[in-house]
């Protein structure tokens, strides 16, 4: 998650709340893994938000204004640094399915062939 | 056994080591195989087709078929219970970095350092190559993305030097790997890893009441090609006519070796 040096997360906001039992794993892992997640990103801002009675999420905010949210209920810390890690190493762009795997500007270096072109 | 399996590869390796420094005749082949001892008997018909094998693997020289040929040797005298180590440590961690390294070779890239304040992207240079990863080859320039598959060993933002180049161009001159380029080297950033969209395998059969659906993510890596080496580059001058000329110039085919 770099684009040319400029990392895109900004901003991870991790949502949970003290009540419920779908929040049992993002409270372990606010306690185990995520200062050391914290200390490896030191360009992130990591915001933790308490909210009663609802299901826990990750909130990504990435430079190009896209938000990705991902629930995390019911989930073990383990499986929460993934979904972590998962958001900080993507781009903010669409998730859709690729068109090329190959994107470039220039296409041609010693010009496009044409049937005309003689070695 | 283990010490059976030692002793055959190192013969092996010295009738292919007697082989490439002179070139005897099958006659005095025989004759040296069967001295020192008699049950190498079965290896000497396999000496003579082993040295051309030998001998393509020196040519398509990769580093590591060397330093994995010697690891071979050292492990089977160990047994079979390292193996098997080896093989439950291939899905975790792989914490003896040699074996990061030999992954990599596998799939033809080299992690550089990461970045701090380089200067790494620069403008666009009329240069291509074609670069091979895993099993997929690109025609890459200077600025270009590359998806592939998901590489193991690299985090994002790390420079990697894809080492498996087979092709390189210019607008005056083609450089053609036979297969691949010894000095030639293209430099990569590690954009992102990411999953791609959700694709639903859906099959069905018909009048069997048989209905499943599966949905899959690919993991892939996010290349960003910053340079090409190995080729000679023209330096683009501030007015548009000498580009057009040294353009004009017919391509120079040039094979290496």
């Amino acid at each position: 998650m770099a684009l040319r040096g400029v990392w895109q997360l900004k901003r991870l906001i991790v949502s949970y709340c003290d009540w419920g039992g779908s929040s049992r794993g993002i409270r372990a892992f606010m306690e185990s893994e995520l200062p050391t997640f914290k200390e490896k990103n030191p360009q992130l801002e990591v915001v933790t938000e308490l909210i009663r009675g609802q299901h826990p999420h990750l909130k990504g905010f990435y430079k190009n204004k896209n938000e990705r949210v991902v629930c995390v209920k019911n989930t073990t810390p383990e499986d929460i640094l993934l979904h972590a890690t998962r958001l900080r190493n993507a781009l903010g762009r669409k998730v859709v399915k690729l068109k090329t795997r190959h994107v470039t500007k220039h296409p041609s270096v010693q010009g496009t062939w044409t049937t005309d072109v003689n070695f | 056994m283990a010490h059976r399996r030692c002793l055959q590869s190192f013969v092996r390796h010295a009738t292919a080591l007697i082989c490439l420094r002179k070139s005897p005749p099958l006659s005095t082949l025989e004759i040296l195989t069967t001295k020192p001892n008699p049950v190498i008997s079965p290896p000497k018909l396999e000496s003579s087709w082993f040295t051309p094998w030998s001998q393509f693997r020196h040519f398509s020289s990769s580093k590591s078929d060397g330093s994995e040929n010697e690891e071979e040797v050292e492990e089977s005298s160990d047994g079979e219970a390292e193996n098997d180590e080896a093989a439950a440590d291939l899905g975790r961690d792989y914490s003896p970095e040699e074996k990061e390294a030999e992954a990599a070779a596998i799939g033809y890239k080299v992690a550089g350092p990461l970045q701090r304040s380089d200067r790494v992207f620069k403008d666009y240079e009329p240069v291509f190559a074609v670069v091979q990863i895993g099993s997929h080859q690109f025609k890459v320039s200077n600025g270009d993305s590359i998806f592939t598959e998901r590489l193991k060993f690299c985090e994002v933002n790390d420079k990697l030097i894809l080492n498996k180049v087979l092709w390189l161009g210019s607008p005056t001159q083609t450089i053609i790997g036979r297969p691949i380029l010894p000095d030639a080297a293209v430099c990569a950033v590690v954009e992102e890893h990411a999953l791609d969209a959700k694709v639903i395998i859906f099959k069905k059969k018909r009048r069997k009441n048989y209905r499943r659906t599966k949905g899959h993510r690919q993991e892939l890596t996010k290349l960003r090609i910053t340079d090409i080496q190995g080729i000679e580059k023209l330096e683009i001058k501030t007015d548009g006519k000498p580009l057009k000329a040294a353009a004009k110039k017919p391509e120079k085919v040039a094979t290496t070796a």
